[in-house]
């Protein structure tokens, strides 16, 4: 048994006992066998109920519109039917919303992320006149609910005769506040002194933010690129609002026009789930090591 | 920025004539309603390794900073090899800083760290490449240049940090506690180390400290602060021998300086030090000093002395023996008062006993009133030192 080899093996070891001991975390393996076979059934469990809706939007997508509701459910498409994807992909514009996607996604993350970590550095780091009263300013916009400016919103972009373009959709969603007070809390934990060595060393205040501080703020950026790119990719009350073509729909929007009044064709829909989760989740897979922190170490004395 | 006339006028004169490396004229730094340095005057030679020395809060931090231009001063003006040094940019002030935390760019490595500051200044990539082999060699972390910061000893890092200030060869160097939290056996290599170092390099320091015995080892001037106040400028000997006031008194020393709050009585020719717990004569050098006079008395632990009962004389109870190995710290209870007493013989006193504590005329300090130093007279330097006072010839000055 494993907790008998365990013990049998420690005592070989010239390790000493006592407080060292008492300290160190305890390995797994020292847990009893029927507390381990518990945590891993709840760790299933959870595990399941998370996979679950996935698997459930998969096999939907892979059946005939007349499968989906025939009793006892059938689970597993087999022989798996792709005439969703093909009538998603051949006689809708699909493939143009997810570029459509795309492109605001892309466009409102990156300029999100150069101009909130720059307003977060200056909130952070910089002194200037009614800093906290604009700060506090800023973040208060967060409280006010999007629908009571949805109406007011869309008379100022149909003014500036952007409705149906990229710019009614990369625009407004750059002036939420949340990505500057993420940078702000970021920024601010870094230490002055590496400012103050950049700025006796020659670096210009543009310079340090962007040599120092971007450079060790790396985590966070990557944070609220994901977070941002998320919530445009799933966005959806006001490119409803803001555009009116197919030509310019995304895929939140674009799938929508595909239910009819009397009827949903849940295959279709499942199909530009699965594809839709595609590109987020290859960026997501491509980003997650930036999630783990840890970018100061050895800045600073221990 | 406001500055006095005074100020103004002195620091012109100092501008056109002076040869100081960095010099600061009345400068005050205040913080809101809190004042961190008052009229802070001060010149540092070329070459000079100038300590600024004082517990937290003293405002030893802040004066490097207005040097650096980190922080601007409320008043004052600061002169940088002779140069108003107010209006410019920190980049501009020629002075290169190495941090209590060091500072080292985490995202770099030791290569880059090191010649980022003349990478910023527009040197050529040969020549940067040039001056980081001649720094690394001359820190031994040539072997170290492709590591990042994080993959360093911490006497590795400080080293990184001072090469990146030494790499550009500017006015001065500032140094902010930077061997603070180093452990104490690297702390005293490292100190001579830089020692060694500001030797080789000759240029101006501006170091600070909370640790006398870097400041006394390392200094060849010391300045002592307390709450944004200079207390005294001076060699080590100077601070430790004659210092200015009792706050330098104890805080230089270790143990600190004895001090017993007391008043002079007598006559001219037989002044004495009456206090309730010490009562001694004092010698004719301090005849000049007012009888009746509120005075505190204070004496080096290492200049009593442990003898027979006579005039000069108190009588204590050893209350702890600490042996240090090459010295004995003893506690001695005066009444109410604890005297520490620093001897090199070991077993001099034990718990308990009843001793007697000779206190030398010609070693102690007196402090007035308001605990400033008072200067012994002249006379008293013309005469032998003795265990007793001199009172055959009593003069009035």
């Amino acid at each position: 048994m494993a907790t008998a080899d365990t013990t049998r093996g420690r005592a070989h070891t010239d390790r000493p006992r006592g407080m060292l001991i008492r300290f160190r975390a305890r390995p797994a393996v020292e847990a009893g066998p029927v507390s381990i076979a518990v945590s891993y059934v709840i760790v299933a469990i959870i595990a399941l109920a998370c996979v679950l809706p996935f698997l459930y939007i998969l096999s939907t997508s892979l059946k005939e519109s007349q499968l989906l509701f025939q009793y006892p459910p059938k689970w597993l498409p087999i022989p798996p039917y792709f005439g969703n994807y093909e009538r998603l992909l051949f006689e809708t514009p699909f493939p143009r919303w997810v570029l459509n996607t795309l492109v605001v996604a892309t466009a409102v993350t990156a300029i999100k992320v150069v101009i909130d970590s720059m307003a977060g550095y200056a909130f952070a780091k910089m002194q200037f006149p009614f800093k906290n009263f604009l700060f506090v300013f800023v973040i208060a916009t967060l409280m006010i609910p999007f629908a009571t400016i949805l109406i007011p919103l869309y008379f100022t972009v149909r003014g500036l005769h952007l409705l149906d373009t990229y710019w009614a959709l990369i625009l407004p969603p750059l002036a939420n506040p949340i990505g500057i007070f993420m940078m702000r809390q970021f920024i601010e934990g870094l230490p002055s002194d590496l400012e103050n060595a950049a700025r006796l060393d020659g670096v210009s205040e543009f310079g340090v933010y962007l040599r120092i501080i971007v450079p060790l703020i790396k985590p966070g950026l990557v944070v609220l690129a994901v977070l941002t790119f998320l919530l445009q990719y799933t966005s959806f009350l006001w490119p409803l609002v803001a555009t009116n073509t197919d030509e310019m729909r995304l895929i939140t929007t674009g799938l929508a026009t595909q239910r009819s009044v009397w009827q949903v064709n849940y295959g279709i829909f499942s199909a530009g789930a699965v594809m839709a989760l595609i590109p987020i989740t290859v960026i997501f897979l491509l980003l997650q090591r930036y999630f783990i922190a840890g970018s100061l170490a050895g800045a600073l004395k221990q | 920025m406001t500055t006095t006339e005074g100020a103004r006028a002195s620091g012109t004169a100092a501008a056109v004539a002076t040869p100081f490396a960095i010099e600061l004229v009345a400068v005050t730094k205040r913080y809101g309603s809190v004042t961190a340095l008052s009229s802070i005057d001060l010149e540092i030679e070329p070459g000079e390794f100038v300590v600024l020395l004082g517990p937290s809060g003293c405002g030893k931090s802040t004066i490097l900073k207005v040097i650096a231009g980190l922080e601007d001063a409320t008043e004052g003006e600061i002169y940088i090899n002779g140069e108003l040094a107010n209006y410019r940019r920190p980049k501009e002030r020629d002075v290169a800083m190495v941090f209590q935390n060091y500072a080292l760019y985490p995202h770099m490595t030791v290569e880059t760290n090191l010649g980022f500051p003349l990478k910023m200044r527009g040197s050529r990539k040969e020549d940067v490449a040039r001056e980081v082999a001649s720094v690394a060699s001359l820190l031994e972390l040539t072997d170290q240049l492709k590591k990042l910061p994080e993959q360093l000893s911490g006497g590795q890092r400080q080293r990184v940090a001072l090469g990146r200030a030494i790499i550009r060869r500017p006015v001065a160097f500032l140094m902010d506690e930077p061997l603070s939290n180093l452990d104490a056996l690297l702390r005293v290599q490292m100190r001579s180390e830089l020692l060694k170092i500001h030797r080789r390099v000759g240029r101006t320091t501006v170091y600070v400290t909370h640790d006398q015995v870097e400041a006394m080892t390392m200094a060849d001037r010391i300045v002592v602060l307390r709450t944004g106040l200079v207390q005294q400028v001076g060699t080590t000997s100077d601070v430790y021998s004659k210092p200015a006031n009792t706050f330098v008194a104890t805080f230089v020393g270790s143990p600190q300086m004895n001090l017993f709050a007391g008043r002079i009585e007598g006559a001219v020719d037989a002044r004495k030090f009456v206090s309730p717990a010490v009562s001694l004569p004092l010698d004719r050098s301090f005849s000049a000093h007012p009888a009746d006079a509120p005075v505190t008395l204070g004496i080096r632990p290492e200049d009593i002395e442990l003898g027979p009962a006579d005039q000069a004389t108190v009588a204590g109870t050893v209350e702890l023996v600490e042996n240090i190995g090459a010295e004995d710290f003893i506690s001695v209870s005066l009444g109410e008062l604890t005297c520490m007493v620093r001897t090199a013989v070991h077993g001099a006193a034990r718990e308990g006993e009843r001793i007697q504590l000779r206190f030398p005329p010609h070693v102690v300090h007196l402090f007035d009133e308001a605990g400033q130093r008072v200067e012994r007279q002249a006379q008293e330097s013309r005469s032998a030192p003795g265990p007793f006072p001199d009172l055959s010839e009593p003069k009035e000055v």
